[in-house]
């Protein structure tokens, strides 16, 4: 899962303290596609930016993989159990891979667990929606797999090296996922008029969460500049957000689905489908914990951490002990 | 829905979470199968040599051909520095490349017909590096 344009952006602090000259020279590399390292010379906005845009992300894979766990107990066929199972596994590996990216950048990896059970770090909105049917897996896996792929392409030609390498192990690992996601849409598609109805219904209920997951219309997004700028970004939020539509809009209405928007259009000169604006007072309502599922995300999240901590203790040697 | 889930402890519930005793990072150098060189693919964070293969192997040999890992601990790499003389070369060094040796197939084609001489050279070896 990827963590396409961050809601809430935190904006990058400022450059007033940096030396002007290392300042241009970072610049420059930047410019000529040089791939910034661990320990290479940074400001320390960029290093702060790109530490919370690893966190964020590390942050979504870890809590996207909760939804899908329960379903692993209710999948429909071994195959789609085997699928999700993997899929999950993956989940949580990108999970560990981002903590270490994030981690090299200056925060201890405690911190971050800590911090996002409790509350002070955020994760991608649609997971604070709830997965009431398997047709909710399905469009999980097209829909959101779909949008992060998309969003992970461009992260993948960011600025960063050790996020970037990280990017690409990623992609290449999650083509299997939007494949299955896939494979599940076009079968309830192609089923009874039960499965259809269902996959509809958990369309409805996807469509804008996912139309969101680029994040904030650009014009509201001040803070994209210095992103974009240093690359920790390659792509606006709003050219993300209509390449999906592009791609999605035309599948999705050759599957036989009603779109959930009596505004979409297809504007002919551009061949953009245009949709009507998507509701970010709600967006913002749940990324601030007013969401169906957030306490329940986060309950669990502190459930695993606290049950864990006997194994962690044990196998470094500290039974009995608390930490100092 | 299994009863854990049903049934989750809230914030207010706990008392404040212990702190999670430290491990190191171990840098992981797998070789996808026995013809191949171990690449370096990242990194992991472990309490010891044993959980950093461990971690290693489902990490970074789940999806991929992995015949061997390596997990070194980072504080016991050495390496160089970027930028620094270190690297700095006196010269260009053509002189030691093939790509320095241009001017050889001219001087081939004042004694050889040019299909006779693309039949000898075709299998030179590419420079790999």
């Amino acid at each position: 899962m990827s963590i396409g344009g961050q809601m809430e952006e935190p904006k990058l602090g400022g450059t007033e303290t940096e030396d002007p000259q290392k300042l241009a020279e970072f610049q420059a590399r930047i410019d000529s596609g040089d791939l910034i390292e661990r320990d290479d010379w940074m400001p320390e906005a960029y290093r702060t930016g790109m530490l919370r845009m690893a966190e964020h992300h590390a942050n979504s894979e870890i809590v996207g993989a909760l939804p899908e766990g329960e379903w692993i107990t209710r999948a429909p066929s071994l195959r789609r159990k085997l699928a999700l199972i993997a899929k999950v596994q993956d989940e949580v590996g990108h999970g560990l891979m981002l903590y270490r990216v994030a981690e090299d950048l200056g925060k201890p990896r405690d911190q971050m667990l800590r911090d996002l059970i409790e509350g002070r770090t955020k994760y991608h909105n649609v997971f604070n929606y709830p997965v009431p049917t398997w047709a909710d897996v399905a469009m999980i896996a097209w829909l959101v797999d779909g949008a992060a792929i998309l969003n992970q392409k461009t992260l993948a030609d960011g600025s960063y090296a050790p996020y970037v390498r990280t990017m690409r192990r990623i992609n290449a690992e999650e083509a299997f996922h939007f494949k299955h996601g896939e494979d599940m849409v076009l079968t309830l598609m192609s089923g009874t008029g039960r499965q259809k109805q269902m996959a509809q219904e958990a369309f409805d209920r996807w469509w804008w969460p996912v139309l969101m997951f680029f994040g904030p219309p650009d014009k509201e997004s001040r803070h994209n500049a210095p992103h974009l700028k240093w690359r920790i970004k390659t792509a606006s939020n709003d050219t993300l957000r209509q390449k999906f539509v592009n791609r999605f809009v035309p599948a999705a209405l050759d599957l036989g689905f009603r779109i959930p928007d009596p505004n979409l259009r297809r504007e002919d000169r551009t061949g953009n489908w245009l949709t009507s604006p998507p509701d970010w007072d709600e967006f913002f309502r749940v990324i601030r914990g007013n969401g169906p599922c957030n306490a329940k995300r986060l309950a669990l999240r502190r459930l695993s951490y606290e049950q864990g901590q006997w194994v962690r203790r044990a196998v470094t040697g500290q039974l009995g002990l608390s930490a100092a | 829905m299994s009863k854990i889930r049903e049934n989750l402890p809230g914030p207010a519930d706990g008392q404040p979470l212990p702190a999670e005793p430290l491990t190191r990072v171990y840098e992981v150098f797998l070789q996808p199968t026995r013809n191949e060189p171990h690449v370096q693919v990242g990194s992991v964070n472990a309490a010891d040599d044993q959980m950093a293969l461990d971690f290693a192997r489902e990490t970074f040999g789940r999806r991929q051909a992995c015949a061997h890992i390596w997990v070194v601990r980072r504080d016991h790499l050495v390496g160089t520095v970027y930028g620094e003389d270190f690297m700095e070369r006196a010269c260009d060094r053509g002189y030691r490349e093939a790509r320095g040796y241009q001017e050889v197939r001219r001087k081939w084609e004042q004694f050889r017909r040019k299909g006779d001489v693309d039949e000898y050279q075709k299998d030179d070896l590419k420079e790999a590096f």
